[in-house]
């Protein structure tokens, strides 16, 4: 059997790269590949799916499948192995967002940027998950990197949790607690929208913070903002995040820095609406099936309170969504993902 | 219906109606905003970044009923203090007197090129 052993730098409960590496894990498996996952790190908190990246011994022959969304020096050994390697990019996000909140990531992701080259240049292939993805890894020395999109399970949505309490428009934010996020101008974007439009609304942040000092900076910022009704959920289950998708009734995300944005997809499972900021990644994910705000938080409120009343907009959001989800069909990119192992193999 | 594509505009068009009756104020910067380093860091952060002070409240367990093992790791902080604390002074003994050579440097070459603007000969030429 044709082993393919995963390694990535980090691995946890909330994190979209560890879910992609699952995700292919169980399409190789269908596919009859062996095999394992490996990570540097692994939270305690995940209980299965990864071994250490130093248990690693591939067989000649074996393929490495390397994800990439920052440095580890044990993922720079697995260049010095003879194996063929498969490069998946999901991105690396800036150090200016974090120098100042958490500087080992901080450094993390500097030496990742300009390690990118020397993994772009040993892949046998190189794939990106979106098209802002694939760019980067063509300037960096893989001309023919290709766009194999996020592996979006809608099998795993289907199980509800509890829903979040209260009443009033529920407007979901789902994404780390980290600085790239812009979580700050979330909260004053939706102190205007509670304040003009809709005093009930609810906010609802689900994600991972980037640590404990950064969970207090985000309670301070809710507070200086003078929202009220706002949830700071932290990394929350799937099933409660579904629950939660399906409560809603809109999804916001001012991020200014991501590789594909998950949640957008999600979004588009639930048929909710979507206000965005047209950053990086977002717009080739989302097409014309999100409203596209630039930045100033009573705009975004406005649009908010757009996608909450108007029905008509908001079943035509819903069916441009669904047609957006047709790209990312889990059969069409699985064909993808088989295609590149295959070609990595040769 | 607001069609998607025509609804920036509505947004902005009633932002701007509500903001001229004072239900908005002016757009002003994020939270965020002066924690973001964009570009060369300034010399008053990179100071602030040379004292390196580690903060015991970051450090924790994230395993299930990981309290135990969280005060453990803070005990061993406390235990290990006056060799902790020599290594952060050390540490933060090089950064200063690294920091203070790189600006020292940097006012040089301002003073060189400010001479070399001015068309002055250069100290020690002898001409």
């Amino acid at each position: 059997m044709t082993a393919v052993h995963q390694a990535v730098a980090g691995a946890g409960p909330y994190d979209a790269v560890t879910g992609q590496a699952l995700a292919w894990r169980r399409l190789l498996s269908g596919a009859g590949y062996g095999g394992a996952d490996h990570a540097a790190a692994i939270d305690p908190r995940l209980r299965e799916g990864f071994s250490p990246l130093d248990d690693l011994e591939p067989e000649p022959g074996d393929l490495l499948v390397i994800r990439y969304s920052a440095w580890s020096p044990a993922l720079t050994t697995l260049l010095d192995r003879p194996n063929p390697v498969l490069l998946v990019y999901h991105n690396i996000t800036p150090a200016e967002y974090l120098w100042n909140h958490s500087a080992g990531l901080a450094v993390q992701c500097a030496v990742g940027r300009i390690q990118l080259p020397a993994f772009a240049r040993r892949a046998r292939v190189a794939v990106a998950d979106s098209d802002f993805n694939a760019a980067e890894l063509r300037a960096a020395g893989a001309p023919d990197a290709r766009v194999v999109p996020i592996l979006f399970d809608p099998g795993r949505r289907a199980q509800r949790g509890r829903p979040p309490e209260g009443d009033g428009p529920l407007v979901l934010v789902v994404g780390r607690l980290v600085p790239n996020k812009r979580h700050d101008r979330v909260l004053d974007a939706f102190a205007a929208y509670q304040r003009a439009c809709a005093p009930e609304a609810r906010l609802l942040l689900a994600g991972e913070p980037l640590d404990a000092a950064y969970r207090r900076l985000i309670d301070g910022l809710v507070t200086a903002s003078g929202a009220s009704n706002v949830t700071v959920a932290g990394g929350i289950a799937q099933p409660e995040l579904n629950a939660a998708y399906a409560e809603a009734d809109v999804l916001l995300t001012l991020s200014e820095h991501e590789g594909f944005c998950i949640p957008l997809l999600e979004a588009f499972h639930f048929g909710l609406p979507v206000v965005a900021a047209p950053n990086a990644a977002m717009p080739g994910v989302a097409g014309d099936a999100a409203l596209w705000t630039d930045g100033d938080p009573a705009v975004t409120a406005e649009l908010l309170d757009l996608a909450v009343r108007d029905a008509a907009l908001r079943a035509e959001l819903a069916r441009r969504g669904r047609v957006r989800l047709e790209h990312f069909r889990s059969e069409r990119t699985g064909a993808a993902v088989r295609a590149a192992v295959a070609d990595a193999l040769v | 219906m607001t069609r998607p594509e025509e609804a920036l505009e509505y947004a902005r068009a009633e932002a701007a109606r509500k903001r001229a009756a004072g239900v908005y104020g002016e757009p002003g910067p994020g939270g965020l905003d002066e924690s973001i380093v964009s570009g060369r860091p300034s010399a008053e952060l990179l100071s602030r970044w040379a004292v390196v002070e580690g903060d015991p409240r970051l450090l924790y367990s994230t395993r299930r009923a990981g309290g135990p093992i969280t005060a453990i790791k803070r005990g061993l902080i406390r235990l290990l203090r006056q060799y902790l604390a020599d290594v952060e002074s050390r540490q933060t003994r090089f950064n200063i007197a690294l920091l203070a050579s790189v600006q020292d440097l940097e006012h040089r070459v301002e003073r060189l090129e400010e001479t070399s603007e001015r068309g002055d000969t250069a100290p020690g030429t002898g001409e």
